[in-house]
């Protein structure tokens, strides 16, 4: 309990320059449950926070789409895997 | 360029993790199966990265032949399609260092800042640390297929001109999907160096696509 008010105060304080770094690293790793409420806290009173963790999703759902497009491209193609098969060939003989 | 996103002091593989051979598996054989089963996977992402069927091959490449070389040399602690796109990514990363040096010596690239709209504020925060400069809303993230392609091209762009080693971890991070923990493993970095580089590469993208979807207002106006 003391360490969640700990850093729910930490975070209330803090300048958004450093909110945007947690925003960030909320999207890797998991914030202490202080620091996840100190945030949620903020972006009711700041719009500058707000428009900013409306942008990461944004950023997140585009990302997405940009893997979808990756994946339904055709894979290796035949002529590539064969010259891949015969360098490791090549290589193998080396060492 | 600051310490997490300066290229490795090492070896270019030095940083990455490994995965042993399995039961009675020959190196030839070893990588006739990553070919196999991950030679899709190492493609795509090459071919997405470059957007040049010569250029994938040739990283592809120089992907197979390294994890032949280094295999042995670590404890395997990832998945082994994760630590092959971790090769990838080095080997994507180096392809840019030296198509940009044989372009432009200084290539800038994008950086967080460069793109703030405003006429008088110079970056995202004042000298105390809040927001200079309110961005704008950005179209609907609820968009029609069309229109959801145009702006993922946008955002490819970005990407393209995020430093190498910061486009990579986005694309293995936040466009493939790759857990954290796995893309630190792959990359060879530390938690805080991930956390960091991801940082930056994000505020770049939004302060990239900011001039391609929004426009800055002041604050206050």
């Amino acid at each position: 309990m003391i360490r969640f008010v700990r850093d729910m105060a930490r975070v209330l304080t803090m300048a958004c320059r450093e909110h945007v770094v947690l925003f960030s690293r909320q999207l890797d790793a998991p914030l202490s449950p202080g620091e996840a409420f100190g945030l949620r806290v903020h972006i009711l009173y700041c719009g500058g926070c707000r428009r900013f963790k409306e942008h990461l999703r944004h950023l997140q759902s585009l990302g997405q789409t940009l893997a979808l497009q990756a994946e339904i491209e055709p894979g290796l193609p035949a002529d590539v895997r064969e010259r891949l098969n015969v360098l490791v060939a090549q290589a193998a003989k080396k060492n | 360029m600051s310490g997490a996103d300066a290229p490795s002091r090492q070896t270019p593989d030095a940083g990455l993790a490994s995965v042993p051979l399995r039961a009675g598996e020959s190196r030839e054989s070893a990588a006739r199966r990553w070919i196999a089963e991950h030679g899709d996977s190492l493609w795509k992402f090459a071919l997405a990265r470059t957007r040049s069927k010569e250029a994938a091959e040739e990283i592809v490449q120089e992907t197979v032949l390294a994890a032949m070389q280094g295999f042995d040399s670590f404890a395997g602690d990832s998945s082994e399609r994760t630590w092959l796109l971790g090769i990838t990514a080095h080997k994507i990363a180096d392809h840019f260092r030296r198509a940009r040096r044989a372009e432009s010596p200084r290539s800038p690239g994008i950086s967080p800042d460069a793109t703030c709209m405003c006429a008088t504020c110079r970056g995202m925060f004042t000298e105390k640390g809040m927001w200079a400069c309110v961005a704008s809303k950005w179209p609907d993230i609820k968009l029609s297929a069309a229109e959801k392609t145009e702006q993922a091209e946008a955002l490819r762009a970005c990407v393209d001109a995020l430093p190498p080693g910061q486009s990579e971890a986005v694309w293995l991070r936040d466009i493939l999907g790759i857990p954290a923990s796995e893309v630190c493993k792959a990359m060879g970095l530390t938690d805080t160096n991930l956390w960091s580089r991801m940082h930056r590469a994000r505020v770049a993208l939004r302060s990239c696509l900011e001039t391609k979807f929004g426009r800055r207002k002041e604050k206050g106006q």
